[in-house]
């Protein structure tokens, strides 16, 4: 038993690293009363070969008091700010009632996310084998509870006074385009821990963040939504933990040894493609539901993935052996139709969704056509005008039918050949002498790597049909998703429009 | 007098989420509740995990204890994230405090040396039997069922880091700056006799699949050791002039205090429930009896460590202890054995 000389005890100070070192790495050892292997069970199937935990480098070096008292000043100022918004009815400054339907998109469909989020870097932050990573997951998992929370809390005021908010968390478990997030996330659940790093640490978190996260809090700053934003800029540094955390997972990956580089690619290719499919949703949002514009998706994504993962990220992982993601080249193809294709779907079937849609104004389609030169006027300009002849004539269309999913990324299959935007894609795999339908060669990959996960998906379209979902008519579906009157269909007219204009009227009258 | 502002007032159309409405009625929720209560995924997962393919992605089989409903079970402290950081960062400002204090008056230096060997031979070394604590706590926040349980737990493996970080504060502060003594205080957990049944006890946590079971084992240790170490010790210290030792072990002892709200409040909800209440006090009194068996050793072999050094009538403490949980577990339906002596 060694005891403390106290006459040699001359302050011998540890420099940051160690400190951290010690506080952290060093409270793990090697268990002799059961198997190291039990401990970790989760570590060995996925065929990633890991010499020395121990290389991990840290991203970040918090301890649990600072994280702590850091993260209470932050959250004491995001809350005074929901708090004088909600008791000054900021909300009556936003730029439109029709705003708030990329809100609604982000708290039916990414905030449910955040809190998966959460739970599985619990399961990272038990799973994984190095001391390092598992406390830097730790933080991460109690960051994305935080996330889940404060969004709630941010919309909590919105759904007071707005439709659509109401029911988020059922609406996320059931309603058709919410699968799309839900079944992305749900594929990385289902992996194992290393998948999960590459999926969500990775991709989602670093590959991704600027089209997947940031598009919704800079829409608020355009659109007047002070909580939102503050909430954005209060998540920010959370943000780039989590993504040096993302960082530093591949590089340490790609480090340990070389059987995994073509693991990880796969990888690479499997997630990029699938979270690229989800900012389906996202380039529409950006092109479409924001009154008042930021950037257009194809500056968007000429930005933050052509210019700054593209030409940055990928010139370092070259080192390693990592090329771009495979089908890369048909996501550069889409930039110029990806929203407009998109937004028409959504805009024919918003009878059956939680947010409402419009014909764009005139002003709106200048503007998408001055950003969309070699495509809006060609391709789609022509749909907008019929549709404005159909209102005129007292017809807002809308589809009855329901659209065919794709089976791996749940998008109604709505996008076109690779080259030729009229064309409508679709292929097919076969799988234990069934057909499966997919949206594009990337999905059709996806789907033929792991056939047996795929066609478990809950296709919300197929359950339909089965009568899963509440009955055979549309009202019927729509009950089962606790979708009510004011939520759905039209912007123009509707429950949260007309009450928009009476509160904007009541201002006017009172000389506010 | 005050004086009148003029603001306009707009009637919201709702007062909270659907869920809340159903659950609670038609009144306004907090903040807890907006941000706890059905959280968690329901139905439609999609796909099924690799590493369990029997099992759902959220599966209540994951534990024998289950609720008719997973909330209603609710953190009696209503934390949600932002109350529980400002909740810890005052712990921690606390803590860092104390040690400023300590080591300013060079307390440690004044500390009966065999009080000084006592931190580190049984104090120190707990760090890692914390360490294991946020790994059990970790499983539970992912394998959990229901929000309210697993955010609790996600808190407690927080916890868990922090108080092992404090722990080797302690140390380091102990070392006058330096990591030898947490050095040798691992050498200890992992050579000396008596912490060996509290390691043992803590490595077959970790091999324990059921997030239930690992979480009440963990707590039965936790209710032997920490009475024991940070309130039965901390009084004697006071006696025997090793006050530095009860500066420190009051910051233990009041987490514990909060940590036991939640667990006490899960315990109540597990055997009150409608239908599974009977089955889960019987599920319990199975756990908690063999958890017990363990746990006292654990914690008569480290009583008896520390008896040597500072003769404080640990063993009797420990006794006591078991006799207390054994209360507790009765009060709350769990027909626990007897003393099994």
């Amino acid at each position: 038993m060694t005891i403390a000389n106290k006459a040699s005890r001359a302050p011998k100070k540890l420099s940051m690293k160690q400190r951290y070192q010690v506080l952290t790495r060093d409270l793990d050892w090697e268990p002799t009363y059961v198997d190291p292997k039990d401990v970790f069970p989760h570590t060995e199937f996925e065929g990633i070969t890991i010499h020395d935990w121990s290389k991990w480098e840290d991203p970040f070096r918090l301890t649990v008091d600072a994280y702590c008292k850091y993260q209470a000043e932050k959250d004491k100022r995001l809350y005074a700010v929901l708090d004088g918004f909600a008791q000054s009815q900021g909300h009556l400054t936003l730029t439109d009632a029709s705003y708030l339907n990329a809100m609604k998109l982000f708290l039916q469909g990414v905030t449910p996310l955040e809190y998966q989020a959460h739970r599985n870097f619990a399961y990272l932050a038990r799973h994984l084998n190095g001391p390092g990573p598992r406390f830097a997951s730790l933080c991460q998992s109690i960051d994305e509870l935080r996330h889940t929370q404060t969004e709630i809390h941010t919309l909590s005021n919105d759904n007071k006074y707005y439709s659509g908010f109401h029911n988020f968390q059922q609406m996320h478990d059931r309603v058709w385009y919410l699968s799309v997030p839900k079944s992305f996330f749900g594929d990385a659940l289902a992996s194992g821990p290393f998948e999960f790093l590459i999926a969500i640490g990775f991709s989602f978190e670093y590959l991704l963040t600027n089209l997947l996260f940031v598009p919704f809090m800079s829409g608020a700053s355009f659109n007047g939504d002070l909580p939102t934003m503050t909430f954005g800029f209060s998540a920010q540094s959370d943000e780039s933990r989590h993504m040096t955390l993302g960082l530093e997972a591949i590089k340490f990956l790609l480090e340990q040894d070389e059987a995994n580089v073509p693991t990880v690619q796969a990888w690479i290719d499997k997630w990029f493609w699938r979270g690229y499919r989800v900012t389906a949703l996202i380039a529409q949002m950006l092109d479409y539901m924001l009154p008042r514009k930021v950037m257009s998706w194809k500056e968007a994504f000429e930005l933050y993935f052509e210019e700054q993962m593209l030409k940055g990220l990928f010139a370092d992982l070259a080192f390693y052996g990592i090329t771009p993601p495979r089908h890369v080249e048909d996501a550069i193809a889409e930039k110029e139709i990806l929203s407009h294709q998109v937004y028409w779907t959504l805009y024919q079937f918003s009878h059956a969704a939680a947010f409402t849609t419009s014909v764009p104004t005139a002003e709106h389609e200048k503007w998408l056509a001055e950003t969309y030169p070699e495509t809006f006027d060609k391709l789609y300009k022509e749909l907008w005008d019929k549709e404005r002849e159909n209102i005129a004539g007292g017809g807002r269309h809308f589809v009855r039918g329901l659209p065919q999913l794709c089976q791996v990324c749940q998008i109604p299959m709505l996008f076109t050949e690779p080259g030729d935007p009229t064309t409508i894609c679709q292929r097919e795999s076969e799988f234990k002498g069934e057909k499966f339908q997919t949206c594009s060669n990337g999905c059709q990959w996806i789907f033929e790597r792991e056939p047996e996960k795929y066609v478990q998906a809950w296709l919300p379209v197929h359950q339909i049909y089965q009568g899963s979902c509440g009955g055979p008519t549309v009202p019927d579906v729509l009950a089962w998703y606790g979708v009510q009157e004011g939520d759905s269909g039209e912007h123009r007219g509707s429950l949260d429009d007309r009450r928009w204009q009476e509160w904007h009227a009541d201002s006017v009258k009172e000389g506010n | 007098m005050q004086y009148e502002l003029r603001t306009q007032v707009i009637e919201p159309t709702r007062k909270t989420f659907d869920n809340l409405v159903a659950r609670y009625g038609d009144r306004p929720a907090s903040r807890y509740q907006e941000g706890s209560i059905d959280i968690q995924p329901k139905e439609n997962f999609h796909f099924r995990p690799l590493w369990a393919p029997d099992k759902e992605i959220y599966d209540e089989t994951f534990s024998v204890l289950r609720l008719t409903d997973p909330y209603s079970f609710l953190d009696p402290r209503q934390y949600y994230y932002a109350p529980y950081v400002t909740s810890r960062a005052a712990m921690f400002d606390a803590f860092s405090a104390t040690l400023d204090y300590l080591e300013e008056r060079g307390m440690f230096d004044r500390l009966p040396e065999r009080w000084t060997e006592l931190f580190q031979s049984v104090v120190l070394p707990l760090r890692h039997y914390e360490s294991a604590a946020q790994m059990v706590s970790c499983d539970t926040a992912r394998f959990g069922f229901g929000t309210t349980i697993t955010q609790c737990a996600a808190y407690a493996a927080f916890d868990r880091v922090g108080n092992a970080q404090l722990i080797s504060r302690v140390g380091l502060s102990l070392g006058g700056g330096s990591a030898d003594l947490l050095d040798a205080a691992k050498t200890s957990w992992l050579q000396d006799a008596a912490l060996q049944p509290l390691r043992r006890l803590a490595e077959e946590l970790l091999v324990e699949r059921d997030w239930g079971v690992s979480l009440v084992a963990l707590d039965v240790a936790d209710q032997l050791l920490y009475p024991l170490l940070f309130t039965h010790l901390d009084e004697v210290a006071l006696d025997r002039g090793a006050g530095s030792y009860s500066l420190i072990a009051q910051h233990l002892s009041r987490w514990f205090k909060d940590q036991r709200r939640w667990l006490d409040a899960l315990y109540r909800a597990w055997t009150s429930d409608p239908e599974l209440g009977e089955a889960n006090a019987k599920l319990l009194a199975e756990i908690v009896d063999t958890a017990l068996v363990s746990g006292r050793a654990a914690a008569e072999s480290l009583a008896a460590g520390a008896d040597l050094l500072v003769e404080a009538g640990c063993a009797t403490a420990v006794d006591e202890s078991a006799t207390t949980v054994r209360a507790f577990f009765t009060s709350v339906g769990v027909p626990v054995k007897e003393n099994q002596r």
